[in-house]
């Protein structure tokens, strides 16, 4: 893997849009091209060189490795729609990190603000943090939002993430979540995706779910009243082969959408 | 005795909620231009008009902030350091816009997109949830008179009209005969839900007592419950049972119902996701009769700035144009948000107060950057500001169109002239816009 290295060298007074830092939009680039590459601030058009030193060497998308350093906590979307490669964040990130991703990895080293890998269509993002709110989350009047990846939150999730998520059996296609925590409305109008918390949940977890799997390894602050018990179970299967063992009430769900529902909610004995 | 000379003015729409009534008559003495009557208006709407009779509290001249002190200054001199204030800002906050009318709202459109800024009104902080549910699962409404001359059943289900729209109940809700509701009140089965027995819910046949900011659980549980599922539960959201089965009954059996929701729904937690619930449960009652829904607007023109902002950007509120070209993403370019995390440096407020509004966090930020207000009287915003631009009040001293609640434009009147030098809030951002397009030599 051939590595760039970026530095922040002064905070930016507003966010930065950083939607030009890919491994996509560095691949094949000289350092004085990727200077170059445009920054929003505000309303002014600033380019990287401005906000970041810049050095190490570029492959092609694949094998391209990002490292960034500083408190990037007031930039944003560093990962857009990036389709290969990786990333690795030394610091708090700002909002929408690695939305749109299809494919490579982003690893955070700290806290993610909110919309982390909203509307992820592949790839792995992995934050060693909290994140904020909208963790894999559809964007606004978005039914369909996250199709396919993997998101990894060691620290809490915010409200509604995974909301709007969808899986496909036909293109096995399987979004999954696992967090540590986790806020209200986790999952909400889940379309079969996948979240394992292994904390506590706050209210309202799975509204709307038509199909998918929540699995809660901790405490429900409140479960909805939509949501039927069916028994107790020891070992849950999860669509991508692993299997989760202890000892869980299943619920089936949400049946405001449907009286037979095949979703399912497991929340710890 | 001095005889006053009167002029009566007929069919003036109220331009304060979002009723819009169009039924009042306003007596002008002639030679003051001063309002001295308001017939049929209610109390709140028959102190707006009386408020735009000159007094300490009403803005004449523009003025510009110096030492702590204001002067008054020519037109001139205040556009000139508004546009040097807006054209040197980098991400400049355009706010407010609700309490004018549609073409002022129009002007604001423009000059957003000139200084690349964020645009919002204040749906913002008040039924935006409801346009993000909206957006999520569509929405079953229908204009105010299909409700008074249909409805049988009227749900208020966080909405106060009372105290928050009281012509409402007379006009198109409760008391007020419709073609097919020949009877009146006696035709129609109130129900109210909220927290507080408010005075609407002391007129209601049925009051359904919630616990606070629980009221998703029970939108879910009827949902469920309309779906003919049996729910384990004993009590949901400090509602027993036997009540709910009760509501459910009433819900399928009626002939044609309507649930009004307001600010009871939109701002207590769960917001937006309160609002999907309940349009989703208006949707599945269609299975069983004929049910719509509607929101409350608060402003009377907070439908048209909406319906202003939509048309000519894709978006209703919380819109960022400093790429070039609007964005729009509530939560991260809506007023609040962007003041708590203080990502603004200017702001031009127009015909809203929300230093009296928003939490007192955001409007230290707000006050920390200069601040220009287009405003008519003296509020804690415009106190505040470095320019005051004073404007005069639409749908009372100039014309304009307004969007009532349901969608439906009503030309404003004009009843008679603003005092002093005042000009309309659409010639203040015209002017405006003019001179920064002047200064940046477009
Ligand atoms: S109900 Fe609203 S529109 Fe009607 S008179 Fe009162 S304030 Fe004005």
């Amino acid at each position: 893997m051939t590595e760039i290295k970026l530095k922040l060298k002064k905070l930016p007074k507003f966010p930065l849009e950083a939607e030009s830092i890919t491994p996509d939009n560095f691949a094949g680039k000289t350092l004085d091209a990727i200077k170059k590459l445009p920054l929003y601030h505000g309303n002014e058009n600033t380019v990287i060189g401005d906000y970041f030193s810049v050095s190490g060497k570029s492959g092609n998308v694949n094998n391209t490795k990002i490292v960034i350093d500083g408190d990037l906590s007031n930039v944003k979307r560093i990962g857009e729609q990036m389709s290969g490669g990786e990333i690795i964040i030394n610091g708090n990130v700002g909002m929408h990190v690695g939305n749109n991703m299809s494919g490579g990895k982003i690893l955070v080293n700290g806290n993610a603000d909110d919309w982390a890998g909203a509307m992820l269509q592949g790839g792995e993002l992995e934050i060693i943090g909290d994140a904020g709110h909208y963790v894999g989350a559809a964007y606004r009047g978005n039914w369909q939002g996250m199709k396919n990846g993997v998101i990894k939150v060691k620290g809490k999730v915010g409200n509604e993430s995974m909301l709007w998520a969808r899986s496909s059996k036909p293109a096995n296609r399987w979004p999954m979540l696992y967090c540590g925590s986790a806020g209200p409305f986790l999952g909400t109008h889940n379309h079969g995706g996948t979240i394992v918390v292994e904390g506590d949940c706050d209210r309202c977890a799975g509204a709307d779910q038509a199909r998918g799997i929540i699995v809660i390894k901790g405490k429900v602050s409140r479960k909805l009243p939509s949501f039927k018990r069916i028994g107790e179970v020891k070992e849950i299967d999860l669509p991508n082969g692993e299997k989760i063992t202890g000892k869980f009430i299943e619920y089936s769900g949400d049946h405001s959408v449907s009286k037979e529902s095949t979703g399912k909610l497991y929340i710890a004995a | 005795m001095v005889e006053r000379k009167l002029r009566t003015i007929s069919d003036v729409i109220c331009p304060f909620c979002g009723t819009l009534c169009d039924d009042l008559e306003v007596d002008v003495d002639i030679k003051e231009e001063t309002i001295v009557e308001i017939r049929n208006g209610c109390q709140i709407g028959t102190k707006k008009f009386f408020s735009s009779n000159p007094s300490g509290h009403r803005y004449t001249k523009p003025r510009i902030k110096e030492n702590d002190s204001f002067k008054e200054v020519s037109w001139d001199e205040a556009f000139d350091k508004a546009a040097e204030i807006l054209i040197s800002a980098k991400r400049p906050l355009l706010y407010g816009f609700s309490s004018t009318e549609c073409e002022a709202q129009s002007k604001g459109v423009e000059l957003a997109e000139l200084l690349g800024g964020i645009l919002d009104n204040t749906a913002s902080v008040c039924h935006g949830p409801s346009l993000l549910a909206i957006q999520d699962v569509g929405a079953p409404m229908a204009t105010l008179g299909d409700f008074k001359n249909r409805a049988d059943l009227v749900i208020f289900w966080g909405s106060n009209p009372v105290h928050a729209h009281p012509r409402h109940l007379g006009r198109y809700s409760e008391f007020v005969r419709g073609y097919f509701r020949k009877d009146g009140r006696n035709d129609r089965f109130i129900v109210v839900v909220d927290p507080r027995n408010t005075h609407t819910a002391q007129i209601a046949d049925l009051f359904i007592q919630i616990k606070p900011s629980e009221d998703y659980e029970l939108l879910n549980a009827i949902r469920a419950m309309v779906r003919g599922v049996e729910l384990d539960e004993k009590e949901i959201s400090g509602v027993p049972m036997e009540k709910i089965k009760e509501l459910v009954n009433i819900l399928k059996t009626c002939n044609f119902g309507v649930i009004f929701f307001g600010m009871g729904l939109t701002q207590s937690l769960a917001h937006h996701r309160n609002i999907d619930a309940a349009i989703s449960l208006v949707r599945e009652l269609n299975d069983h009769t004929k049910f719509l829904l509607m929101p409350m607007r608060g402003h009377y023109n907070v439908t048209g700035a909406n319906i202003v902002f939509a048309w000519n950007t894709g978006y209703a509120y919380s819109i960022d144009f400093s790429k070039g070209y609007p964005r729009y993403n509530p939560g991260e370019f809506s007023s609040v948000d962007l003041l708590m995390r203080d990502e603004i440096d200017a702001s031009l407020i127009v015909a809203s107060d929300p230093a009296s509004n928003f939490p007192a966090a955001s409007v230290k930020n707000l006050f920390k950057h200069p601040l220009i207000s287009i405003e008519p009287h003296e509020t804690p915003t415009s106190a505040n500001a470095d320019i005051n631009f004073p404007a005069a009040i639409a749908g009372i001293e100039c014309e304009g169109t307004a969007y009532r609640m349901d969608s439906v434009p009503i030309r404003l009147r004009k009843v008679k002239d603003a005092p002093g030098k005042c000009l309309s809030d659409k010639e203040i951002l015209e002017k405006l816009i003019e001179k920064i397009k002047e200064k940046k030599g477009e």
